[in-house]
């Protein structure tokens, strides 16, 4: 079974989350004028990476929270886990 | 106030599984909880109210995965950041509770009516947990408390005591029968009394 470190309960299995998606789409930003490409790139469209990956993950059946998680989707190896709102390099 | 029991349906007294040649105090004992007050606590993100100042029936919140904070009538277990689970025999400590929480910082519910509460006191508790959830159990001691899933079902185990251990596990009351039936089942092994 595969483990996550949740960063506010500590390590958790993964049955205790669901995957939210990809956690580097960033909203356009407000009143700005956008194309129909570029809101059809932030609802629909994403890469499937072959890779290190930033997904967003939440603690459903823990603390309900929103964490991100730094994970490779070929060998699903979790390098790193972060808060929602922190700042990842 | 009594409370209407949410397992009366499942929840019948006397000797399970393999019980057998086995001394009645090395037995597993599971009962049902109901005359318990519950609330959930949860800190508005924009609240500046420092709740360490906070004091109820002695106890003060801590914001620490896994911390319960207790008494001998109350327990504050930890769920989740700035997010806590009060529960307590006292049923007239809600009247305080509101006076403490005030609603422009704090989000205070009442779900003592939405709560199947199962007790399980024995040697063999946490055998009987990890049947049913990949939590580690070891590293859970007493006066810890986990959010998890139990067969698919959301529960929140409470660790009372270490010796001989006993736990309280809370799920939502609808899915109380299933979670008792999962309990039951994994106890068979060791033989169980229901109290």
């Amino acid at each position: 079974m595969l483990y996550i470190k949740c960063p506010h309960c500590g390590m958790r299995p993964q049955i205790e989350f669901s995957y939210g998606g990809d956690a580097t789409v960033k909203r356009p930003e407000l009143n700005k004028e956008i194309s129909d490409q570029e809101w059809d790139d932030f609802v629909y469209n994403r890469k499937s990476l072959r890779g290190k990956h930033l997904e967003l993950w939440q603690h459903l059946s823990g603390c309900r929270q929103w964490i991100k998680v730094e994970r490779d989707t070929a060998t699903h190896e979790i390098f790193k886990t972060f808060k929602a709102n922190e700042e990842v390099a | 106030m009594s409370q209407i029991s949410a397992l009366a349906n499942v929840h019948t007294t006397g000797q399970f599984g393999d019980y057998g040649g086995k001394n009645e105090n090395d037995l597993l004992k599971i009962s049902e909880n109901k005359n318990l007050l519950i609330v959930q606590i949860v800190q508005y993100k924009d609240s500046k109210t420092l709740f360490e100042n906070i004091n109820i029936d002695g106890l003060k919140l801590k914001n620490e995965a896994l911390s319960v904070v207790c008494n001998n009538d109350t327990r504050i277990l930890w769920n989740a950041p700035n997010n806590w689970l009060l529960v307590s025999k006292k049923l007239s400590l809600m009247k305080n509770i509101l006076d403490e929480f005030k609603d422009t910082d704090f989000a205070v519910t009442d779900l003592s009516h939405s709560r199947a509460i199962i007790e399980i006191e024995g040697k063999d508790v946490k055998e009987v947990l990890k049947k049913g959830c990949p939590f580690n159990f070891d590293i859970l001691e007493k006066n810890n408390s986990v959010n998890s899933t139990y067969n698919g079902i959301a529960f929140t185990v409470d660790m009372l005591d270490d010796n001989p251990n006993k736990v309280r596990l809370f799920s939502l009351r609808s899915f109380g029968e299933s979670l008792y039936h999962s309990i039951t089942d994994a106890s068979l092994e060791f033989g169980f009394k229901s109290i």
